[in-house]
């Protein structure tokens, strides 16, 4: 961006007076106001109810997506769906302890700190009320007493994620953090450093992009043999991207998670590929494993965790995807 | 000449009522003193005049006109100042700063006017050295914050202030009350001096001493009615000494414990 | 109001204070607010200077610059605030309200950008009145209203982004008319040499500037310190009190707003959580920056240094290339060393005066 915005400006400024309440492009499509979903079922008309408890922090673009596949299973089979979150891993035993006291039909949770969670996940086997775990807990959620488990390997992720980017020749890749002490994110990069054993963490505050921006541009300006920065969730590869404009380096940005602005960066070739979990196909199955479950005694994965993920998303497959992106569904 | 006249003034908090049927009359170039123990109604009766609270009952003249007033500003603005005891100066603030405070001089032109117009930090800093010396007062540094004088200098630097901006009438509250002797006579001696310069004085303490030394006038307030108001011609300082030490309530207690 | 000397009384010289030394140049700068943080500044300038290459260029200089800048923008606001005697927690979060306001207004009526930038100026002024008012009415601490303004902004963000958009994420604003007219005031950038200036450290300077001439010439500037440092005292000169602390509100939202401006125009998007936590960032420049807790002492300059000593911090760990996990750890220790040199020198500098 240079200051020839501010020739631009001042013809603007005068236009705009003119032009201010007039209808202006790039605003929201106003031909596609109508649900794309029709039809399905009315809450609750299957009479069953269904606690999905998780561990999101208010405002992530990802949770927003297992709650949007959540509440569309919840629709197509008519369950009643009762939401609920909170960071806090205590306070989360308590909100699954809350369904346990309500007597709901079934109860799907992230396990994200097992531990934590292991009492109230108790009192809800004991109660009889069948659990499915999702997102996080991969290892430990047969332990807990859930039944079935839908997610991605965090590790395996990461692996699979060192595995290309190590095939596109990378000696010393940027694991950037944009959470400090979140184990999942922390085993994204070891899964990476496995691969590529020159990967270097960097922590930034996910939650200020100016922040984001100003610190990756600092790391990329300070080690020139940065050659490849993989980021852990979308917005933080949008500001990436910004970084590297100005570092004026020639690293190449992969990314977890994905929306609609990364699909179309993956798509202009700025970024190499999005690893994506499918948060959408999380929260949809696993509502409806616990509707089949109740519905017909249904056991999905075989004993074994369903794999949502790793699910490359590159030049070869962005065709397919980029309109599911803009529906927040992927 | 009668500045403040108030007759029949009274000041109720919702039930309490702190201060009932008290006159009082305020003249240039003399000294009104108030005298009272602690919750006798001295406060309330300055929160009226100084334009804290209104008052609920009775009438209060201003240069013969009846006047409630919304705001101190309202009150300063028609020559009634009021020098609190812990509230005359703001402490952090520069000597100079503080002298102005809320009359700061302005060079005020479009568009910075109003509140946003530049001061004349050099005309108020001159000016308050120049009046602050007419006074006696003398500081290392205008520029220092008030909060390193001693507290009877911060009280003459606000009594100076009071004066400077024309103040017709002023209120002290308890102006002696945390100063040691050598400190107390200064103030009072610019109480007197301001006295002689024309001003209505409004003098409130506890100490019949130091109101004996100025006073022209006394009332005596207690719980909130005054029991003795008197010109100075009919009055001693022994009377006044006793009347705050309790008075007739002391007699019948002595006459009790018979000794 | 006559300033008429006859009122002035004659009165005998005191015999108090008979000399006049004038305090010394030296003595008169080190009780200034932001000397010590200067001396701060400076520490942490030459140790980053020795302890990372990378530092040591002027493009390293200028993204730390523009990394102060960001937070020194309503630090400012915070910082006169905060002389003023009030806190707001909520400026952190006002930033993301701002911009979420525009985009999503502009997005959904398909409108002209300034037309959502004006009408997002005019909720965060409306925001910082409420603040004010509630402040002053209730006679609540600061904290406690600001506190609840701010869960009720971050509840508001996330929940009406939801409802406009359908996901946390306000949409992409880049193809929306006046996208770079507004783009040109908020978050431009030029070239000067090899180092790129991003508008944002223009205009932090020009308010720092403006906030300077205001608390040291104009006649507000005297009753924000009077307000923070005696507010009853202020009240019984006729100080305008009430209305002097509501505009210190409204001050911090503006900046908050500009803020939220360049970081809509800079990231075209923004994420509904985000600006959660900065509202301590902009207390901590000011604290660092001299301002005192309690209010009624503090300049804008020192914020400023304050600002920069964090953007320095915060990048020159990045600079030097040291394990980032301890990044939160530096950053407490530089942020307490910064404080103590503070206080050092603030009482190095009245054990002199009294001496």
């Amino acid at each position: 961006m240079t200051f020839i915005r501010a020739g631009r400006f001042v013809a603007l400024a005068a236009v705009v007076a003119l032009s201010a309440t007039a209808c202006s492009s790039g605003g929201r499509d106003k031909s596609d106001d109508s649900d794309g979903g029709g039809g399905g079922n009315a809450p609750g008309s299957s009479g069953y109810t269904i606690a999905f408890v998780t561990h999101e922090t208010p405002g992530d673009a990802f949770w927003d997506k297992v709650r949007a596949g959540a509440e569309q299973a919840a629709k197509d089979e008519g369950v009643t769906l009762k939401y609920s979150n909170d960071p806090d891993a205590a306070k989360q035993a308590v909100l699954i302890q809350n369904a346990v006291d309500s007597k709901v039909n079934g109860i799907a949770t992230t396990l994200v700190t097992p531990n934590a969670l292991a009492g109230a996940v108790k009192t809800a086997t004991e109660a009889k009320i069948p659990v499915v775990g999702l997102n996080a807990g991969i290892e430990q959620y047969k332990q807990l007493g859930a039944l079935m488990y839908f997610g991605s390997d965090e590790t395996l992720a990461g692996e699979s994620a060192g595995e290309k980017i190590a095939a596109g020749g990378a000696k010393h890749p940027l694991c950037v953090i944009h959470q400090q002490g979140s184990v999942s994110l922390e085993a994204r990069c070891a899964g990476l450093r496995s691969k590529v054993p020159g990967t270097e963490n960097l922590q930034v505050n996910g939650a200020d992009d100016a922040a984001v921006t100003s610190t990756l541009q600092a790391k990329l300006a300070q080690d020139k043999s940065i050659d490849y920065v993989l980021t852990l969730n979308s917005q933080v590869a949008l500001d990436t991207i910004k970084a590297q404009e100005q570092a004026g380096t020639s690293a190449k940005v992969a990314t977890f998670d994905l929306d609609q602005q990364v699909a179309q960066n993956v798509q202009d070739g700025k970024i190499e590929f999005s690893v994506d979990q499918q948060p959408y196909a999380q929260g949809y199955l696993a509502v409806s494993s616990l509707y089949l479950y109740l519905k017909n005694g249904n056991d999905i994965g075989g004993g074994r965790p369903v794999l949502t993920g790793p699910s490359f998303v590159d030049k070869a497959n962005i065709a397919t995807i980029l309109p599911f992106t803009k529906n927040n569904t992927r | 000449m009668t500045l403040i006249e108030m007759s029949g003034v009274g000041k109720s908090y919702g039930a309490v009522s702190a201060l009932h049927d008290v006159s009082l009359s305020v003249h240039a170039g003399e000294v009104t003193c108030v005298l009272g123990d602690n919750g006798a109604g001295k406060s309330t009766l300055i929160k009226i005049m100084s334009g804290l609270h209104p008052h609920s009952c009775g009438v209060m003249t201003v240069d013969g006109s009846p006047a409630t007033f919304a705001s101190p500003r309202e009150a300063l603005d028609r020559g009634i100042a009021t020098v609190y005891q812990d509230l005359a100066v703001v402490p952090l603030m520069e000597v100079w700063r503080n002298f102005f405070l809320g009359a700061e001089l302005t060079a005020g032109t479009f568009p910075l006017s109003g509140f946003l117009s530049g001061m004349k930090i050099k005309d108020m800093k001159r000016i308050a050295d120049e009046e602050l010396r007419k006074m006696g007062i003398i500081v290392n540094d205008i520029n220092q914050p008030i909060g390193t004088l001693s507290g009877g200098q911060r009280q003459c630097v606000a009594i100076a202030r009071a004066v400077y901006f024309g103040a017709r009438v002023l209120i002290l509250d308890e102006p002696t009350a945390a100063l040691g002797v050598k400190q107390s006579g200064v103030v009072l001696k610019y109480v007197a001096a301001a006295r002689d310069a024309g001003l209505g004085v409004v003098f409130i303490t506890h100490n019949p001493h130091h109101a004996y030394l100025v006073g022209d006038h006394f009332i005596i307030l207690k719980l909130g009615a005054a029991v003795l108001d008197k010109p100075r011609a009919e009055v001693t300082l022994d009377e006044l000494t006793t009347q705050m030490a309790g008075g007739e309530e002391l007699a019948e207690l002595s006459h009790e414990l018979g000794r | 109001m006559s300033h008429s000397v006859r009122a002035a009384p004659p009165v005998p010289a005191s015999p108090e204070q008979p000399v006049r030394p004038r305090s010394s140049i030296g003595n008169r700068l080190l009780v200034r607010p932001e000397v010590g943080a200067l001396v701060a500044a400076l520490v942490i300038f030459v140790f980053f200077l020795a302890a990372a290459p990378a530092f040591r260029s002027a493009e390293s200089f200028f993204t730390v610059l523009y990394q102060a800048s960001t937070i020194g923008i309503v630090a400012v606001g915070v910082g006169l605030l905060m002389i003023g005697g009030e806190f707001d927690l909520s400026a952190g979060v006002i930033t993301t309200s701002a911009g979420l306001v525009s985009s999503m207004f502009c997005w959904w009526f398909g409108v002209n950008l300034w037309i959502g930038a004006l009408l997002s100026l005019i909720f965060c002024l409306f925001v910082g009145f409420v603040n004010g008012w509630l402040v002053m009415r209730t006679g609540i601490p600061s904290f406690l209203i600001t506190l609840g303004t701010f869960f009720v902004l971050q509840g508001a963000n996330l929940g009406v982004t939801k409802l406009v958009t359908g996901s946390v994420t306000s949409p992409d604003i880049s193809g929306i008319d006046g996208y770079d007219s507004l783009g040109a005031i908020f978050s431009s950038s030029f070239k000067a040499g090899p180092v790129t200036v991003w508008i944002t450290v223009i205009w932090w300077v020009l308010f720092v500037a403006v906030a300077t001439w205001i608390l040291t010439r104009a006649r507000v500037g005297n009753w924000v310190y009077a307000v923070g440092g005696a507010p009853d005292s202020a009240r019984a000169v006729g100080v305008p009190v009430v209305r002097t602390k509501i505009g210190l509100f409204m001050a911090v939202s503006f900046l908050g707003w500009f803020v939220g401006m360049h970081t809509l125009f800079r990231f075209n998007t923004l994420q509904a959580g985000n600006g959660v936590g900065n509202e301590f960032l902009y207390i901590i420049a000011a604290v660092v920056g001299g301002t005192l807790l309690t209010g009624g002492f503090g300049n804008a300059a020192g914020v400023a240094i304050g600002a920069f000593i964090f953007g320095m911090t915060n990048l020159g760990i990045v600079y030097a290339g040291w394990d980032p996990n301890w990044f939160k750890a530096f950053l407490g220790v530089m942020l307490l060393l910064a404080v103590l040199v503070n206080l050092y020198i603030k009482k190095m500098a009245t054990a002199r005066r009294t001496a």
